[in-house]
């Protein structure tokens, strides 16, 4: 049976496990005995959806320096001889997956977004020139099937339990690190744009007044996100930028306000049940991918649209009040 | 100290547009720009000459000699050295081979620190930073958003990472890579108006594969591990696309619309 490895990455347990659903497709009828990859950390959430689990738990190994990672996914390798060996496209899993394949002398696909087989050939699909080119890239040599996957693109929806073997593996190979962490601060980030079931997202006809999506947000238990531009200019961090160089977002309900919907941008939106846009042009890019398209100015249309719900909202309750008492 | 800077040539795919209506991508007039994560590694290592003048400061690229002209403005805004590699041999390079030429070259001439970007807007497979720190035995770290110049010495390099979850310092044994990503606001300098012309042709460094000999099939399209199969242009679903207007008429439909599928 085939042999697939999958690095769990401590700062995305969910994204890592989630390449499951990659081996799935690459092996579909054939199936494909599943190993996971913990380094000095756990993971309760890979138990019982992997075949197996290889822990490695030393304090003398750190695990956030790619050259020590990549001494020990070779020594595993080396052991089991995996077929596909996966990684996810996380800041840490863009460093590991280069020095890793050129460790092996294996080809290596970055960021795949999707992969099919086209005459019998595994083709794996990524994005270029900031998405707006899609690549089919296939390997070439021998070796185990290798690529980075963008994160939050496929999703795992087996919900079979497994009884997961856990493996103690205690790597032979110790090296030095010549790296040292000396102080780590976490981001305060009250929320996920990924979990988000509604987003109110601005871009550069919001420049002036970003804050003002907020008050759409709170009317709509929403949260707000935004495009590249509005990062670029500072005037929101990087963690709520929706597109290729951002994240991958699936929301029920997406409101582009002065979105123009450039590649890099409509990239990052997956399964989005409806897209409302505001824009002064109703021929932007993204209006052609919208449900409702409103012609205008997205400050007036918050206003409006905020006043309306909030309205809406106060006569339903004293419809409620007035309501006899059964 | 010498630091030597990675640096490519890209296309400009801000300025590439998609036309909805024929599915199609529009890449007219599009012009070739120092990467914009390279040029903030460039924009450090002269600042760092600027602070300390005996530090040198090399750029190496791999290029077709198309794009002579912009690397010769580097070595006119102040980089001591540029090194562009060039054959026909390499062309069709992937990230593995690519590699390889670089890392050949590098272990041919010295340094103390390595300065690549974190993105290329072009391929953007982050490969290379990462597979010169395997071929070379360094230290590779990606997304650094500041280094600390006063920190640095031929020993030793303290430097920020921003990460998915959190900001993070480290300090790096040199020799080692660090790849650098344009949110730093490290800055190229400007041409000074009186070296706009400046004949900097004795900076100018080619190298062929004359000179690192690699063996035909090894690099090129032959000794590549990757393959371009096609590339295509996605289609998108175009949905309705109901054009309202900003009035009462026009939220009035937007609030139906959320009523109706229970946002409100």
């Amino acid at each position: 049976m085939k042999k697939s490895l999958i690095f769990i990455d401590n700062d995305n347990h969910k994204n890592s496990i989630d390449l499951l659903e990659v081996v799935r497709q690459i092996y579909v009828d054939d199936g494909c005995e599943t190993y996971g990859i913990c380094i000095n950390h756990d993971s309760l959430m890979a138990n019982n959806v992997f075949d197996k689990l290889i822990q490695v738990i030393d304090p003398d190994i750190f695990q956030n320096d790619p050259m020590i990672v990549t001494d020990i996914m070779e020594e595993v390798h080396k052991k089991y001889d995996f077929d596909a060996i996966l990684i996810p496209a996380t800041n840490f899993g863009r460093m590991l997956a280069p020095r890793l394949s050129m460790r092996l002398h294996v080809g290596l696909v970055a960021d795949v977004t999707a992969i099919g087989y086209k005459d019998d050939v595994l083709e794996m699909v990524r994005p270029a020139f900031s998405g707006k080119i899609m690549a089919g890239i296939v390997q070439q040599g021998i070796g185990p099937t290798m690529m980075s996957i963008r994160q939050n693109v496929f999703s795992y929806e087996e919900k079979m339990s497994k009884t997961t073997e856990v493996i103690r593996y205690h790597p032979l190979k110790k090296r030095k690190s010549g790296l040292k962490l000396l102080d780590m601060n976490p981001k305060v980030q009250s929320y996920d744009i990924r979990n988000s079931e509604v987003l109110i997202s601005g871009g550069g006809g919001t420049v002036k007044n970003f804050q003002k999506l907020e008050m759409l947000a709170d009317v709509l238990c929403g949260q707000i996100s935004a495009s590249r531009m509005i990062i670029d200019k500072g005037i929101a961090p990087r963690n709520i930028q929706v597109g290729q160089s951002g994240k991958t977002v699936t929301p029920k309900l997406y409101i582009a306000l002065g979105i123009n919907g450039a590649i890099q941008h409509i990239e990052g939106l997956k399964n989005v049940e409806y897209i409302i846009s505001v824009n002064i042009n109703k021929n932007a890019p993204i209006c052609f991918l919208s449900d409702l398209v409103v012609e205008g100015d997205a400050f007036e249309f918050i206003d409006k649209l905020s006043m309306k719900i909030k309205n809406e909202q106060i006569v339903t309750n004293k419809l409620k009040k007035v309501e006899p008492r059964r | 100290m010498k630091i030597v800077c990675m640096v490519k040539i890209v296309p400009d795919v801000d300025k590439f547009e998609y036309d909805f209506e024929s599915n199609t991508v529009v890449r007219d007039n599009v012009r070739m720009i120092l990467n914009p994560d390279d040029a903030s590694g460039v924009g450090f290592a002269l600042k760092v000459k600027s602070m300390k003048p005996d530090t040198i400061v090399e750029v190496v690229t791999m290029a077709p000699e198309s794009v002579e002209p912009l690397l010769l403005d580097l070595a006119r805004v102040g980089v001591d050295r540029v090194t562009y590699i060039s054959d026909p041999i390499f062309s069709g390079s992937d990230s593995y081979a690519t590699s390889k030429i670089l890392a050949k070259y590098l272990e041919t001439t010295s340094y103390d620190c390595i300065l690549t970007g974190t993105h290329a807007i072009d391929g953007d497979t982050s490969h290379v930073p990462a597979q010169l720190g395997e071929l070379l035995d360094l230290c590779q770290m990606s997304n650094v958003i500041k280094i600390d110049e006063d920190a640095l010495d031929e020993s030793k390099v303290v430097f920020t990472v921003d990460n998915d979850t959190s900001v993070s310092t480290y300090e790096m044994k040199l020799p080692g890579i660090l790849s650098i990503q344009k949110e730093s606001n490290y800055k190229l300098p400007y041409i000074k108006y009186e070296d706009i012309n400046k004949d900097v042709n004795d900076q100018i460094n080619i190298i062929s594969n004359d000179d690192l000999a690699f063996e035909k099939g090894k690099v090129g399209l032959e000794g590549s591990l990757t393959k371009v199969n096609r590339t295509f242009v996605k289609e998108y679903k175009k949905r309705n696309k109901v054009v309202v207007g900003n009035d009462e008429q026009g939220i009035e439909t937007v609030y139906s619309f959320l009523k109706d599928k229970g946002f409100v």
